[in-house]
């Protein structure tokens, strides 16, 4: 640059007196001139104020890829952050959950028979991951949350919402990748148990803390297995078309009564 | 998490000194530092600038406060030319078109928001930047005093700004057709001062 705006023109031009042609002078030149933009006098207290407006802005986190796509899916804010945040709670069952399928896979492969450990676990996962999703000493800000509107039955559902649907995913791919998944039945014949007791622990939550209701839920299916492995008859019975209803009406029973709970609290 | 987002896009080493291009590659890894030391750099000119466009200093703010945060989520779209250490042109035409769109959200809220354009540096200085450069000096001064206020008006909006005809015409308020015949007619005036 061969010449510099002189300190007059620089002052005329800030306190917006400059006339027209001399202010279209004065911003061809600054357009390209680091040197004179630094010289031209600033209102320091309004810089301050602007880049503190700014900064309110800019330093909000960025959503995840989660929040983003319940965003899309027109879950409200508030409801998709906590939805993303739930599985900060059970991160340690996600994993547990991936290496006993993986496990369970592997031995059905393996081993004759192998499928049955597979069957037996399925509907469990599900549950314990419903168990640890709630309550005191599994979530950090119990305390915080536990005085806010959402707690209590609202919030225990939309958890046990953001717990289900990964479980039932994971279990899904790994029925589906079964050496004898042929057919639609041998894919989710463990769901409606799985359901039945997520129901079921839900509702024993009422009189207990949550993770009791799901660890009493998970002895009884893992007792009830044993007792019939060990009196001789095939536990498989449990998956039958006979038992499939039962725990069909079992769940119905247990949502509703769950909706009349919610819906009297 | 925080800490794989980061390290994605390598973080250049920056200081209030860095040229603009350095401070742009730190904003596009996520670094607000750098944007506060380009707010400071740029806020204030870009201001003054803006005030000779809108006499509203609510609407002047919200631009200017726009830009930055289009600075903050398209840093990484900014291309230097080769050996070009400033960002000044390219910060420009983007605060002049947030002006435009804060203009036309005042003036119709019940038409939807269009899709901004890509924001682009203004080309190489035109043979016309460069006489603007020298007003003062040479005799284009004195014919750009000559001009009625609406020729230069038009003449600014068009060629200084480097707006298309059609945002001229939104920031002037008059038809896209005004603002043609009014260059056209502003550049004659001019090329006939130059010659005479």
């Amino acid at each position: 640059m061969s010449w510099h705006l002189d300190q007059d023109q620089l002052h005329r031009y800030a306190n917006h007196t400059a006339d027209d042609v001399t202010a279209m002078s004065v911003e061809a030149h600054l357009t390209h001139c680091a040197h004179c933009r630094d010289r031209l006098p600033t209102d320091d207290a309004w810089l301050e104020s602007s880049w503190a407006d700014l900064r309110d802005i800019v330093d909000r986190p960025r959503l995840g890829p989660v929040e983003r796509l319940l965003g899309v899916m027109g879950v409200r804010e508030g409801t998709a952050k906590l939805l993303a945040a739930t599985p900060a709670l059970y991160r340690a069952w996600l994993i547990a959950t991936v290496v006993v399928l993986i496990a369970a896979l592997t031995l059905a492969h393996e081993v004759p028979r192998g499928t049955l450990l597979f069957s037996f676990t399925a509907p469990i996962v599900p549950l314990i991951g419903v168990a640890l999703a709630y309550g005191r000493g599994v979530d950090p800000a119990h305390t915080l949350t536990s005085v806010t509107p959402w707690a209590g039955y609202p919030l225990l559902l939309m958890r046990t919402c953001a717990v289900l649907v990964p479980a039932l995913l994971l279990c899904t791919v790994a029925a589906i990748l079964m050496p004898s998944s042929a057919t639609l039945y041998e894919a989710v014949f463990w769901l409606l148990p799985a359901l039945a007791m997520v129901a079921g622990c839900l509702t024993l939550s009422r009189w207990m803390h949550l993770s009791l209701a799901g660890g009493i839920v998970a002895v009884g299916w893992v007792l009830t297995v044993g007792i019939m492995a060990l009196e001789g008859v095939d536990p498989l019975l449990l998956f039958s078309s006979t038992a499939q209803g039962c725990w069909a009406i079992a769940l119905t029973l247990l949502t509703v009564a769950i909706v009349l709970r919610v819906r009297t609290a | 998490m925080k800490f794989l987002r980061r390290s994605r896009r390598r973080v250049p080493d920056y200081d209030p000194d860095s040229p603009d291009p350095v401070l742009l590659t730190a904003v596009a890894a996520g670094e607000t530092d750098a944007l506060e030391i380009l707010h400071r750099r740029h806020a204030p000119w870009l201001r003054a600038r803006l005030r000779y466009r809108c006499s509203d200093s609510d609407q002047l703010d919200a631009a200017l406060q726009e830009t930055f945060l289009a600075v903050w989520r398209n840093a990484g779209s900014f291309r230097p030319r080769p050996g070009d250490t400033d960002a000044g042109a390219w910060l420009w035409t983007i605060a002049i078109r947030q002006l435009i769109s804060q203009l036309r959200k005042r003036a119709n809220r019940w038409i939807a928001e269009s899709e901004p354009e890509p924001y682009e540096t203004i080309g190489d200085a035109s043979a016309e930047d460069t006489v603007l450069l020298n007003i003062e000096h040479g005799p284009l001064g004195t014919a750009l005093h000559e001009l009625s206020p609406e020729l230069r008006s038009a003449l600014k909006a068009t060629v200084l700004d480097g707006l298309t005809v059609r945002e001229a015409a939104e920031i002037l308020q008059i038809p896209e057709g005004t603002v043609k015949t009014r260059v056209m007619r502003a550049k004659a005036r001019l090329r006939e001062a130059l010659t005479t």
